[in-house]
């Protein structure tokens, strides 16, 4: 059995780094004094996996740390030890109990979307460049990988857009091989608008994934 | 934009910004509204070496058990986020909160080394706080502790109140005064009169220092009508089974020096080697109980999580009952996959058995500090071991699947030759042989062995507080032949330091309230992370000397006669004067002392009502 929980990354935590997250995860588990399962060998660790990594500095409510039991538990129960364990800033918001045979949540992710709160004096010239984005074939920009900066198109990789008061609702795509990151959007958008790039606030409010019918669906409802 | 908005603005453009963050579990938050008394603490160097400290983590929880109480903590930022503080005009902060540490009620300081020094003035000067204590009209009390604060004279004209000894009692006096004085209303000085009543509380205000021609002391004296106890009388905790000790650790995000539980099982040492200040100051020795421990660490497991327990202690080999609890501990855990350490374990009673136990779930490298090369020099420092209990462990070690040995040695102790030096090199050559010896089938390949060298620094309430240190030149010639010995032997890593900053230590050990000058030049100069490498400045220091006419040599490199008054002969720290005189004598003649487990020796620390057991 596996429980898949899903918690948020409060502002206040935000300077975490996914490595040390997953550190901390290891000791946090220790003390939900829950039956974690641990992978054989020399060298035993607890059988886990996230999400996706959240980039330093953004807040979430949609992370998810996916844990193998080794007896099933309730889920309640599981909750509540997850609760117990875990501070303020990083509260626990859903858990669900699935099957083994479940694929991994790293699996399923396919997109996310985003709040972004964008303030300086740019802030409205970019947010002015979204029609223009939006009403544009193909959008060049330039892309870090592993192997240095590549080129690629990222307008179809801009599910939907949405102006909202200060800044902006986006459904990216988040998938391997094709990953659209809210930064690289506002750089993008900054740059159609011929201006540096406003200050942002980077809040991810799900992470989503596919029912068999293909439509984006919310990572924990599939 | 409030105070955290502008702290966490900076984040993004300094290194490992969790140092700031705060808000780790088990980090303490409470309303300040319901507190009658503020406490920040802080550490005067950076978060990852602070968080690593036992002694704040005890007083942290013993200060947060009360409710009338609130304290946070507070680290020194590296010199990155200080300099994008200062550009912003962002005042040190405490991390719980994120309060202006201008605006707590006390402000504890722990020192636990002279060269974070500096790192006080330049947290004092962050927080918006005149340094010197007499210059500051509001704002926090400045009170030092922790075993820098048994000579806190070079610190006198900034600090408020020094408390000696054991701080679990202690505290809570001070901040029951505290609380006290607030609500009467009264002046400043009023609550140092008061607190200066307080066992272990030293107010060097005070007090008055005359000096003889020569520099020398000539008298430390309670200003008249100050009510100051002419002798200082350090607290002291009678049981520590019964004493306080955190049932939760906070647990840092990030990477800090030792990320673990520590378990401290006992205070105090018996051995008596007579460079060590740790061993003197802490007598007498307090052991916690085996049940006590063994409660402790089931707390502590189930609130941290932490897969490893540190056993703490000055010389945990001595802990009485150390197989049982080692071998109950380590069945207890090893289920639950967390790992019992040893650390500082000394060669002679390395029980072949605890190294069978705690190889069951660790093997790291064999620390041993067998401190000096030839016996002859153990002796001069009464290390109470023999080349025969080194190579005995050493031995016992490589059998057991050891194969990484680190050696560590002192250079420049008193009465040292160069024959003492060349001493380390045919240990380390010995070391070498007893792992060839083990037939090859049975030990474990790749052997390495790290000899570590410092520079011994003579420590005030030691028999070597008399002591002149090495001069710079002989150590550095000292150095270079032991290198070119050990280039010798094959597998043999030598580490060692330039003896700048060990000269400076020097200095402040023994200093005097001239020094204050001296070390506000220094600071005004640039000097702070005196203690780090890479932002030590020697050229700065020596002229932060020169301009204040301090000679540094008269504090580091003078042998103190007989019947000199020393700068702390006002402070008792248990292990009486006399003590330590015989002590110094008998290391001339190259006479040891037995561990005082044996018989009482009469080190002094029995005039204690808290320790009239000892010895009897």
């Amino acid at each position: 059995m596996r429980a898949m929980i899903r918690f948020g990354k409060q502002p206040r935590l935000r300077f975490i780094s996914h490595l040390d997250l997953q550190r901390f995860f290891q000791r946090a588990l220790n003390r939900t004094g829950l039956p974690i399962a641990y992978s054989q060998g020399f060298n035993p660790h607890p059988i886990l996996s996230f999400g996706s990594a959240l980039a330093l500095g953004w807040t979430s409510e949609y992370e998810i740390i996916d844990v193998k039991l080794s007896v099933p538990m309730g889920r309640k129960r599981t909750e509540e030890a997850m609760r117990a364990a875990l501070p303020v800033d990083l509260p626990v918001l859903e858990v669900r109990l699935v099957d083994d045979r479940h694929p991994a949540p790293m699996a399923m992710v396919r997109a996310s979307d985003y709040t972004i709160e964008l303030s300086g004096e740019t802030a409205q010239a970019t947010l002015d460049a979204v029609e223009t984005f939006l009403a544009r074939e193909q959008v060049p920009a330039m892309r870090k990988t592993k192997s240095g900066e590549r080129e690629v198109d990222i307008r179809p990789m801009a599910i939907a857009l949405q102006r909202t008061e200060n800044g902006l609702d986006a459904r990216l795509k988040l998938t391997e091989k094709d990953t659209l990151k809210p930064d690289l959007l506002i750089r993008s958008l900054a740059e159609l608008a011929g201006v540096e790039p406003p200050e942002a606030k980077i809040h991810r409010r799900c992470l989503l994934g596919e029912d068999e019918s293909g439509a984006l669906k919310p990572l924990m409802e599939l | 934009m409030t105070l955290s908005d502008r702290i966490e603005a900076l984040f993004m453009s300094v290194q490992k910004p969790a140092r700031y963050m705060g808000g780790e579990f088990n980090s303490v938050m409470k309303n300040p509204e319901e507190v009658d008394v503020r406490f920040a603490f802080l550490f005067p160097d950076t978060y990852e070496v602070g968080m690593s400290h036992l002694g704040m983590k005890i007083l942290y929880h013993t200060i947060n058990r009360r409710a009338d109480a609130w304290c946070e903590r507070v680290f020194s930022p590296w010199v990155d986020m200080a300099q994008l503080m200062r550009e912003n005009e962002i005042p040190l902060f405490s991390l719980e909160s994120r309060t202006p540490v201008a605006e707590f009620d006390l402000l504890g300081v722990t020192l636990q080394y002279e060269m974070s020094f500096t790192n006080i003035l330049d947290a004092l000067d962050m927080a918006g706080l005149p340094l010197r204590a007499a210059d500051r009209r509001e704002g926090p009390f400045v009170i030092v502790g922790g075993p820098c604060a048994f000579n806190p004279e070079p610190l006198a004209p900034f600090v408020d109140l020094v408390a000696i000894g054991d701080g679990e009692e202690e505290t809570h006096q001070v901040i029951d005064c505290y609380k006290a004085w607030k609500q009467s209303g009264a002046p400043r000085e009023a609550f140092l009169r008061e607190a200066a009543k307080i066992r272990g509380i030293y107010v060097p205000s005070l007090y008055d220092v005359e000096y003889h021609e020569d520099g020398t002391v000539a008298s430390v004296s309670p200003k008249p009508g100050s009510g100051a106890p002419e002798v200082v009388y350090k607290a002291m905790v009678s049981d520590l089974t019964s004493a306080d000790y955190p049932e939760k650790l906070i647990v840092p995000y990030n990477e800090v020096v030792h990320n673990r539980i520590m378990l401290e099982i006992f205070r105090g040492c018996t051995r008596g080697c007579r460079f060590c200040q740790a061993g003197m100051i802490y007598r007498p020795v307090r052991e916690r109980s085996m049940e006590k421990l063994l409660e402790m660490a089931e707390k502590l497991v189930n609130a941290t999580g932490y897969d490893e327990i540190s056993l703490m202690s000055l010389s945990s080999g001595d802990y009485s009952c150390l197989p049982e609890l080692a071998h109950r501990m380590v069945e207890k855990y090893a289920q639950r996959r967390v790992k019992i350490s040893l650390p500082s374990q000394r060669i002679d009673n390395v029980l072949t058995d605890t190294l069978k136990e705690t190889q069951r779930v660790r093997k790291t490298a064999l620390t041993l500090a067998p401190e000096a090369g030839t016996q002859r020099l153990r002796d001069v420092i009464n290390k109470g071991v023999t080349e025969n209990d080194l190579m005995r462990s050493v031995s016992d070690a490589f059998e057991q699947g050891w194969s990484a040995v680190k050696l560590y040695f002192m250079l420049g102790l008193p009465t040292e030759t160069d024959e003492d030096v060349l001493g380390i090199a045919d240990l380390a050559e010995k070391v070498r042989r007893c792992y060839f010896a083990v037939p090859k089938e049975r030990r474990a390949p790749g052997l390495r062995i790290t000899v570590s060298a410092s520079v011994f620094v003579p420590k005030n309430f030691t028999p070597f507080q008399w002591a002149a240190q090495l001069d710079q030149e002989s150590v550095i010639r000292r150095q270079q032949m032991l290198k070119e010995a050990l280039r010798r032997i094959k597998g043999v890593d030598f580490k060692y330091h330039a003896p700048d900053v060990s000269y400076i230590e020097a200095v402040f050990a023994r200093g005097d309230r001239r020094l204050a000058d001296a070390l506000e030049a220094a600071y005004r100069a640039g000097c702070r992370f005196d203690g780090w490498s890479d932002q030590f400045r020697y050229d700065l220091w020596l002229k932060a000397f020169e301009e204040t006419g301090v000679n540094p040599d008269f504090y580091a490199c003078r042998e103190r006669p007989a019947d000199e008054l020393l700068p702390w002969d006002h402070l008792d720290c248990g292990v009486t004067k006399a003590f330590l005189r015989r002590e110094w004598e008998k290391a001339q003649r190259e006479e040891c002392t037995h561990d005082c487990r044996k018989g009482c020796v009469g080190c002094g620390v029995n005039r204690y009502e808290e320790a009239k057991a000892c010895g009897r």
